[in-house]
């Protein structure tokens, strides 16, 4: 050892005055990168519940728990994910597939406790120091595990389609559907929102698996109109859908539709399980629209002799009668109508009650006796010259178009309705003017604006492809009738359409009048029930609330023989219809079964 | 780069060639002339660097792609030359003895997908995975969250709640 190696060392005091060049106690403060993918954040106000992230977690990290304070309601489960760090790796796949970018990672990830439970919480319930950090790890918006739109479905194009009523849409092709049901999260947020609870998520699963005929078994489960809803639901499922959030919301009515495509239909009955052994209890239905039928669909299954009586001479109620063909085919009715007579139901058409049989002889020939008559009567606005016989009722006229008759196409047409009605007979008057002149002069008037229109965004996109015009926020003042004949209506500009308490009292511009020529008025603005046929003296023993037959939970009228379902109680909306079918099928058997257990 | 690929066709088997950018491309040739186009790129073309070699498991057509990605510094262009073995029978040739550092690759190919390359130093050892006892983690039927199952336990006390159930009791529990 030489006196160097013995020196050496103490000349290192020489740098104790000076600055050190490390940074001091660098464990105090160690901050993530500005996308580290730290501790979860979520904000609860985003987060829908549908536990995506929960089914995508590969360590089974995360729980759905309901969130304190919240409750389920439409599109929102209340349910929000807590994460168990003891199994979490921090992929950030959660992030990735949320469906509303709620979820997202901090960039904080140093957390001392002694409890391990300590590590199992809910971001954005149970707070956190870091749920107001802004770094982290954020999905990127070019980022999707889940595709952002839907396939394009093909369909005729507008000169093509107003020329004649043939179907408007392709539906899906097989690869179209499968690509559209991979869009599908399978969350089930859309059950409750479908008035029928249709199993959406299990039947889009058959899509994906190709399993058409489990498709259209779980379709029969809870719809026996699905070849019609296929077609025309309202499709309240898809305004809550996941992929809705940020997105366009998965297809659930054209899959729905593509199932029924794909199954030959010779195969149908082969689907249902034949009819229950007969009960000897017997009812009768009264319309042989979606409500009725599905009730007499549901009451013959479970082994009852079910009759439908229906007024007119082909089934379908509104379905047939209201929704013009280029919407709805006529034969797509009579398949799903087909399968429902196949279970035993006896369908009478061309019958109308209150003529040579009467509701009195249902009651006492039946056990229970159902109500479905629809809403078939048009309102009238009674504004002035109203009473013209060139001034009609859509559903009149659409009734007339439906069974091929002519009620004198007019060259010049004015619609004063702003809902789905209004569109149909303004689309149909479309076609038939173009049939016999060739072009079409349609004028629609609404009360409503844009902004607050009734109708489905689609109808009044493809109206206007269809050289309707549609004229929003005016008010019908008179139908103006010149030398005996309708030569166009009035409307002023609309200021308000509800007054301060919300009741409808519309207020207007005077100032602001227009005339809009046509040789035909046609009425737009609502429906009712034509309840004649229940005469004087059950109309003033039956229950009512607001001119609607008054039905408890189940259907059943204040007289305990009498039931009463779909838009008659209900409104005007056929998968709604479909769901108060079951809704009166399973309280009549309830009541039957009930009779013969005390018998 | 287009002559390049001109003059390679003449020589091999290219196949499904992709001109990316002016300084980069990707084309397929069959597993037995890897090795000797690869030589040839290194010792004739002036590609003296291996950037990576990966793979892609297409599950579905019961195939492994091989990715070697080689850098050419004089011209600054890359080539990507792409091949396909069975995937019942994983096995290439190494190109070790080309460039040493296609041992690690080689190894790590091996954990991670179980792509043996015979003769390459290691290719057994573990690389990242110790005591990996089940299927190669990046094959694609490797099942994550049933291993994860299997192998960690759940805290006690942990509940979960399917979202569609959960409403079905709280908004309309009396209806089917």
């Amino acid at each position: 050892m030489s006196l160097k190696d013995v020196l050496s060392p103490f000349t290192a005091w020489k740098y104790v005055f000076r600055d050190p060049v490390t940074i001091e106690n660098p464990l105090r403060d160690r901050p993530g990168a500005a996308r580290y993918r730290g501790f979860h954040k979520n904000d609860p106000e985003l987060c829908i519940g549908c536990g995506t992230c929960e089914t995508i977690c590969q360590n089974g990290a995360i729980d759905m728990v309901p969130a304190p304070g919240r409750d389920p309601r439409q599109g929102d489960s209340a349910l929000r994910p807590r994460i168990d760090y003891g199994r979490c790796c921090w992929c950030a796949l959660c992030v990735d597939v949320c469906m509303t970018k709620s979820l997202s990672m901090s960039n904080e990830y140093i957390w001392v406790d002694r409890d391990p439970d300590a590590f199992r919480f809910t971001p954005g319930i149970d707070s956190k120091r870091w749920d107001s950090a802004e770094l982290g790890y954020h999905r990127p918006e070019h980022h999707r595990l889940v595709p952002e739109h839907r396939p394009h479905m093909g369909e005729l194009e507008p000169e093509e389609r107003i020329g004649s009523f043939a179907e408007i849409v392709d539906g899906y092709t097989v690869e179209q559907a499968r690509a559209e049901a991979d869009r599908c999260v399978s969350c089930g947020l859309c059950i409750a929102t479908c008035p029928a609870h249709m199993d959406i998520p299990n039947y889009i699963a058959a899509i994906r698996d190709g399993d058409y005929r489990h498709g259209l078994e779980l379709l029969y489960r809870t719809n026996p109109f699905s070849e019609i809803c296929g077609r025309v639901c309202t499709h309240k499922c898809e305004t809550v859908c996941a992929a809705g959030h940020t997105g366009e919301p998965v297809a659930i009515r054209w899959l729905k539709r593509h199932i029924v495509d794909q199954v030959p239909y010779e195969q149908y009955r082969d689907v249902l399980a034949p009819p229950a052994p007969a009960t000897g209890r017997t009812v009768a239905v009264v319309g042989a629209g979606p409500a009725g039928l599905t009730a007499a669909f549901d009451l013959a299954r479970l082994g009852h002799a079910v009759t439908v009586y229906e007024a007119l001479d082909k089934p379908g109620g509104m379905t047939r009668w209201g929704i013009p063909e280029y919407r709805l085919p006529y034969d797509i009715i009579d398949r799903d109508v087909d399968v429902i007579r196949s279970m035993g139901v006896d369908l009478r058409c061309g019958q109308r009650i209150g003529g040579d049989v009467t509701l009195g002889q249902l009651r006492d020939g039946h056990d229970a006796v159902v109500l479905a008559l629809g809403l078939q009567m048009g309102r009238a606005t009674r504004i002035p010259g109203s009473d013209h016989p060139d001034v009609r009722k859509a559903v009149d006229l659409l009734r007339q178009a439906t069974a091929g008759e002519d009620f004198g196409t007019p060259q010049q047409a004015v619609v004063i309705g702003g809902g789905n009605v209004a569109m149909d007979i303004a689309r149909t008057l479309a076609r038939l003017q173009k049939q016999a002149f060739g072009t079409v002069r349609v004028t629609v008037t609404a009360l409503e604006d844009f902004a607050h229109f009734l109708a489905d965004p689609d109808e009044i996109k493809e109206s206007f492809e269809e050289g309707v015009v549609i004229l929003d926020a005016r008010g019908p003042q008179a139908v103006v009738i010149e030398d005996g004949e309708v030569a166009g209506l009035k409307t002023w500009k609309v200021k308000s359409i509800f007054d301060e308490q919300g009741r409808f009292a519309p207020s207007y511009d005077e100032t602001d009048e227009m005339i809009h020529p046509g040789s035909m008025v046609v009425e737009a603005i609502g429906q009712m029930t034509d309840t004649a046929l229940l005469g004087e003296d059950l109309t003033e023993k039956l229950a009512w609330n607001r001119g609607r037959l008054q039905v408890d939970a189940k259907g059943r009228t204040s007289e305990p023989w009498l039931w009463a379902a779909g838009d008659m109680v209900r409104g005007p909306d056929v998968v709604s219809a479909v769901a108060d079918g079951h809704r009166v099928a399973a309280g009549i058997h309830a009541a039957l079964t009930g009779k013969e257990d005390q018998a | 780069m287009r002559a390049l690929l001109d003059s390679l066709k003449s020589l091999y088997p290219l196949d499904d060639i992709v001109l990316q950018r002016p300084d980069l491309a990707f084309a397929t040739v069959p597993a037995a002339q890897v090795r000797g186009l690869l030589h040839h790129l290194k010792e004739r073309e002036g590609f003296t660097h291996l950037v990576l070699l990966t793979a892609v498991d297409w599950l579905e057509d019961g195939m492994f792609q091989l990715t070697y990605l080689l850098h050419d510094r004089a011209r600054a262009r890359d080539l990507g030359l792409r091949t396909l073995i069975r995937r019942d029978r994983a096995t290439m040739d190494g190109i070790h003895d080309l460039w040493p550092t296609a041992a690690t690759y080689q190894r790590e190919l091996k954990e991670m997908f179980g792509i043996d390359f015979p003769g390459s130093p290691g290719v057994d050892d573990p690389f990242v995975l110790e005591g990996w006892t089940d299927l190669p983690p990046y094959r694609r039927d490797f099942d994550t969250k049933d291993f994860s199952e299997r192998n960690f336990n759940h805290r006690e006390g942990r509940v979960t709640h399917d979202p569609a159930a959960h409403m079905k009791r709280h908004l309309y529990p009396d209806e089917a």
